[in-house]
């Protein structure tokens, strides 16, 4: 036997599940494993979500995703990254679950994401731009910058969820709202911003520039974007500016 | 590949975050301090800043579990540049892996997977080992692990395999003293006869750990528990025969409190002192 047929069947072997049961004690430890490993990683990474959902729905969630999500990366940090996906398939009727899987796994990847300068409005003014250059703008978010779209305050529900299980379900925001989740020197923070700032940071941080950004928010709303653009700024939601 | 490592002994701990803090605001008494490298890879924020503080008052280690060695593919470079990257930063005492595999084919299982102990796994490996050592642009130390399975087309012993290994590549080696242990037990061979085997003057770093009982009378490498006798009396005869070389407990679960943690390398330290040279 090749050493690469050897792998390949020792591999499948312990990530099966258990309807091919292994081939010896050695094996079965190798199994159990593999997955206390997976399943520890999910556990600690989704400490608030296991609350939420509760233990026993949330194992069965963990198995069916080790199962079906192989890890790949070289480090299990990242194995998580498509659970809260998963869980929005498992929990289609109740958002909230994927919601807050999405803030907690972004939480942890914000706080351990590569380190970036902050970006500040004196940075801005020393650059001297014309009106020319403010066009043509773009910026750089903060280490960790993520966003997405939310239909539950699942922001009210998560300090709930820090050392035991709520009881209520979250609201229903009255529309779509948009989470963001940066990290600031060494703490990850989260907001939710109603859908017109949302979607003109999410556009600028995506790498629109400044003024196609400002185009999209029309005459009638500049005075409102450049309110959000310097509370950003303050939050310290860009790490740099190019002029492209 | 070029380089040495110079003999270097002491007496450490390995680094877990529920410690943190008590490296940071006191000085331990520690030699050394040994982290687990891919915790600190391609990160930043408190975690790196923590590692760099640790830096500036202790020596320390890069101790890897994902290098995959003695898989049947070559390793991945993506990886090799975050590990160089990472130890240029923080210019460790050396960087250390296991004689394993953790994959194949994009599908990792993070576990130190048995290698065979075949001339195929072994030219597989001195290949992977050569390829990681030429862009580290240094030698590694290479870990025994413990293993439950063992392979029939095996033809050399894990001490033969580690021997050959490091006279080919130029590694150097990391001896977890349970490990050997465990691996004695759950194969049935004499554990003197891995120490006997060995290239003792490549041997730079000595890992002592507790273990726990599994099915069949087989031990598992759970590193959560106190070094129990057997161990501590390897480790006498280990370092009989190496002399001085560093020595570390490696506790990754079931973290004691610190104090623990010093007393028992308090425990290797005078042991160490009481073997006859």
């Amino acid at each position: 036997m090749t050493l690469a047929i050897l792998q390949h069947a020792f591999l499948a072997e312990i990530a099966a599940d258990d309807a091919l049961p292994p081939s010896s004690a050695g094996m079965a430890i190798y199994r159990n494993a593999y997955r206390g490993r997976l399943s520890d990683a999910l556990a600690t990474g989704f400490e608030r979500t296991r609350r939420w959902v509760g233990e026993e729905a949330f194992e069965q969630a963990a198995a069916h995703y080790i199962l079906t999500h192989p890890p790949h990366r070289w480090t299990l940090d990242l194995f998580g990254e498509a659970f809260p996906g998963l869980l929005g398939t498992l929990f289609a009727d109740d958002p909230e679950v994927a919601e807050l899987a999405w803030l907690e796994w972004q939480l942890q990847q914000a706080f351990a994401a590569l380190d970036a300068p902050v970006l500040t409005a004196t940075d801005l003014a020393e650059a001297s731009l014309s009106e020319e250059d403010w066009a043509r703008l773009r910026f750089i978010p903060a280490p960790g910058f993520a966003a997405r779209q939310v239909d539950c305050d699942v922001v009210t529900l998560w300090p709930l969820l820090q050392d035991e299980a709520a009881s209520s379900a979250p609201a229903r925001l009255p529309e779509s709202g948009w989470l963001i989740v940066w990290r600031q020197d060494f703490s990850p923070h989260y907001r939710l911003l109603d859908p017109a700032e949302g979607a003109a940071l999410v556009a600028l941080a995506g790498g629109a520039s400044f003024g196609e950004v400002a185009a999209r928010v029309g005459a009638d709303g500049l005075q409102q974007f450049g309110a959000w653009f310097a509370g950003w700024l303050a939050e310290g939601l860009f790490s740099a500016m190019e002029l492209t | 590949m070029t380089g040495t490592i110079p003999p270097f002994s002491g007496f450490g701990l390995g680094l877990r975050k529920e410690h943190h803090e008590a490296f940071l605001t006191a000085q331990q008494p520690v030699d050394f301090v040994e982290v687990i490298s891919e915790n600190f890879m391609a990160c930043g924020g408190r975690p790196l800043a923590t590692l760099e503080a640790v830096r500036e008052r202790y020596p320390v280690i890069l101790h890897g579990v994902s290098l995959s060695l003695g898989a049947d593919q070559q390793p991945d470079r993506a990886y090799l540049a975050e590990l160089k990257t990472l130890a240029r930063r923080i210019d460790p005492l050396w960087v250390s892996d296991h004689l394993c595999w953790t994959g194949l084919g994009g599908h990792n299982s993070h576990d130190l997977l048995p290698v065979p102990y075949t001339e195929e796994a072994l030219a597989r490996c001195i290949r992977n080992l050569t390829i990681a050592q030429d862009v580290l642009e240094r030698p590694l130390l290479i870990e025994n692990p413990s293993s439950y399975v063992s392979f029939p087309g095996s033809t050399l012993s894990e001490w033969q395999f580690l021997a050959e290994l490091s006279a080919a590549t130029g590694c150097y080696l990391l001896l977890d003293v349970n490990n050997i242990y465990v691996s004695s037990v759950n194969h049935g061979f004499d554990p003197l006869d891995f120490l006997r085997g060995i290239p003792t003057d490549r041997v730079r770093q000595i890992h002592l750990a507790g273990h726990s009982h599994g099915p069949e009378g087989m031990l598992i490498d759970t590193h959560d528990a106190l070094v129990p006798d057997p161990v501590w009396q390897l480790y006498a005869s280990a370092v009989e025969r190496l002399g001085p070389v560093a020595t570390m407990i490696e506790r990754d679960d079931q973290i004691p409190p610190l104090a623990d943690l010093l007393a028992e390398l308090a425990e290797a330290r005078g042991l160490s002192e009481r073997v006859p040279a």
